[in-house]
């Protein structure tokens, strides 16, 4: 098992997809970070404002949750999907040819890596965000006080958002096609569902992979694309974060079962 | 790798071996086994289920029914399966943005061998110098060495190698030749699948031949070939109406190719010699066609048959090298 998830690990080291999704994580939490000190303040005159409520302070910390939940899940399809797109799926095949082992390796090196994104968007937070926000008068120890209260949910949440992709790319194998269906259907149609349940039959649709993500994620997540917050009747209520956790371990095991089933299993020709 | 003669190859038994894809029966009931220590060449025409066998055989292929063992194993069932076998399936298996040396350490952890046999197993195929090339600017050859060094990365007591030599250059096959021979020498048990039969006939020690997923024959390359010694005696004379009347006489079947040239059917060089001698015939040319493994191969494939030869006769000494062919050099 060490050994097959080693393989897998520097597979993903010398994918240049990979690099591409890290090297994104960086200018996406810059620009979480610009969300969170232009909705801080509403000041006139003042673009961005230091943040001071509780939820601002953990939002700000946690604002690599911008990148986590875009990259994430193509962490995920890319280290399943690369293996059919470029045909090393047979050598890997014949080099572990046990392949819930080759799979559990995978779940593993995604997660690492969905890990390392989050700890990446954490040294853009603490490299820009914190002198930033001292900057424009905020104070710095009322943001990392909060480190306790965001870390554990932002990786929690890309952990699973990256196992998200790898079951969706388990299951659907083209790559493009589960880009498409984990970030297409996690930014854009899962909005879209949500606003429609929301306005035609008043319901909270919030068990949806990007909802679940953010109730996770908790106060972090507000704003961004996983949506929830407000206050009075029209207010989108997430998920407990203990809920937005098993639902979005579902939506991730889920298709990793199937897809292990009906397409990893299959006869490779 | 280690030298001289040893007994580390393993046996391979395919039994009752069958392949279904929806109405189609790649593999039927196939049946052989293959010995250590020699070199065995797995033929067939192109669709004849030689590369879903190994691939049945490499557990990459799930099989309708029937076993595929190595060492009475499954191959997913070995203890260290890459040390046990090295496999050559495709040119193609490979991220294009790897560096070779990349690929085959990634081989080495996923089969736990030290990372520097990387370096090892691309000096013995001969891709030393391009170790930090990117694998998508290799040529099809160089792939095909690259292959088989991820294939000797756990110095196996088996190789099973899937139509080797395709994009190979002439000097490559050559190589490729002698260096399965030489692994044969070491005593390692080695199958190869080839439609290319004039290669394979300088190479194999033993032949199982296929034809639409069934076995058509198995055994030593001599006894497949010697049962058919003296099919067709082909003459070209300018007396070819006067030989036509000496066969006819002598009572041996013949057949008109052209106005000078004539093929007679089961007889020898040594039956037909004589017989011209003794009637002064001139001859341009006297030729024994069909007695060669392209000859057999052709019959079997195209079903006219020339009976069952799958009785195995017992191996004969296998010869090889006593080291390891120099690689030749890459061209870039």
């Amino acid at each position: 098992m060490i050994n097959s998830l080693r393989a897998e690990l520097l597979k993903m080291r010398t994918m240049p997809g990979v690099w591409v999704t890290f090297g994104l994580a960086f200018p996406l939490t810059v620009l979480g970070i610009l969300i969170v000190l232009a909705s801080a303040g509403g000041f006139p005159g003042h673009t961005f404002y230091y943040v001071s409520s509780l939820s601002q302070r953990r939002r700000l910390l946690g604002a690599g949750f911008f990148g986590i939940e875009v990259l994430a899940p193509i962490i995920g399809v890319l280290c399943i999907t690369s293996e059919y797109r470029q045909k090393t799926i047979t050598t890997s095949l014949v080099l572990v040819p046990i392949r819930s082992r080759v799979l559990l390796s995978k779940v593993i090196a995604t997660a690492l890596w969905s890990i390392y994104i989050a700890l990446l968007g954490l040294v853009a937070v603490a490299a820009i965000a914190l002198p930033w926000n001292a900057a424009l008068g905020g104070v710095t120890s009322q943001v990392t006080d909060q480190i306790g209260a965001v870390i554990p949910g932002l990786l929690a949440s890309a952990v699973l958002l990256g196992l998200f992709g790898l079951g969706f790319g388990t299951l659907v194998k083209n790559q493009v096609a589960a880009i498409l269906l984990t970030i297409g259907g996690t930014l854009i149609l899962e909005g879209i569902l949500i606003a429609l349940a929301k306005a035609i039959f008043h319901y909270d649709l919030n068990w949806l992979p990007n909802g679940a993500g953010a109730a996770l994620a908790g106060d972090i997540a507000r704003g961004f694309g996983g949506g929830g917050g407000g206050n009075g009747p029209n207010a989108f209520r997430l998920l407990t974060w203990w809920q937005g956790g098993l639902v979005l371990l579902a939506w991730g095991v889920g298709p990793l079962v199937l897809g292990y089933f009906t397409t990893f299993r299959r006869d490779v020709t | 790798m280690s030298s001289g003669p040893t007994t580390r190859g393993l046996p391979i038994e395919i039994n009752g071996l069958t392949k279904h894809f929806g109405p189609v029966v790649a593999v039927d009931d196939l049946s052989f086994s293959v010995a250590p220590g020699r070199v065995t060449g797995f033929l067939g025409p192109n669709g004849s289920g030689k590369t879903t066998t190994l691939r049945m055989l490499l557990g990459l292929v799930h099989p309708s029914a029937g076993t595929a063992t190595i060492a009475g194993q499954r191959y997913q069932d070995l203890e260290n399966p890459t040390s046990s076998v090295g496999a050559v399936l495709e040119a193609t298996s490979f991220h294009p943005a790897r560096r070779a040396r990349t690929h085959l350490r990634m081989a080495a952890r996923a089969g736990g061998h030290d990372e520097k046999r990387a370096d090892e197993v691309l000096g013995l195929v001969g891709l030393s110098g391009d170790a930090k090339r990117k694998i998508g600017g290799f040529s099809m050859g160089m792939r095909q060495r690259l292959e088989l060094a991820t294939a000797l990365m756990g110095d196996p007591d088996v190789l099973i190698l899937d139509e080797p030599s395709n994009g190979l250059d002439p000097q490559g096959i050559a190589w490729l030749r002698d260096f399965m021979r030489y692994l044969a020498g070491e005593g390692r048990t080695v199958l190869v699948s080839s439609h290319l039969l004039s290669e394979m006939a300088q190479t194999i020690d033993d032949a199982i031949i296929v034809s639409f997923g069934q076995l058509k024959a198995q055994g030593t390359l001599a006894e497949i070939t010697k049962g058919i010694t003296g099919v067709v005696m082909r003459a070209r004379s300018p007396e070819a109406d006067r030989l036509a009347g000496v066969l006819t006489q002598a009572g041996i079947a013949f057949r008109r190719l052209g106005h000078d040239e004539i093929a007679m059917d089961g007889v020898t060089p040594e039956q037909v010699g004589p017989l011209l001698a003794t009637n002064q015939i001139v001859l341009y040319e006297l030729a024994q066609e069909g007695g060669d493994l392209e000859s057999v191969f052709l019959s079997l494939t195209s079903g006219l048959g020339f009976g069952d030869v799958a009785a195995a006769a017992p191996p004969s000494a296998p010869q090889s090298p006593s080291a390891p062919p120099p690689p030749p050099p890459m061209a870039p």
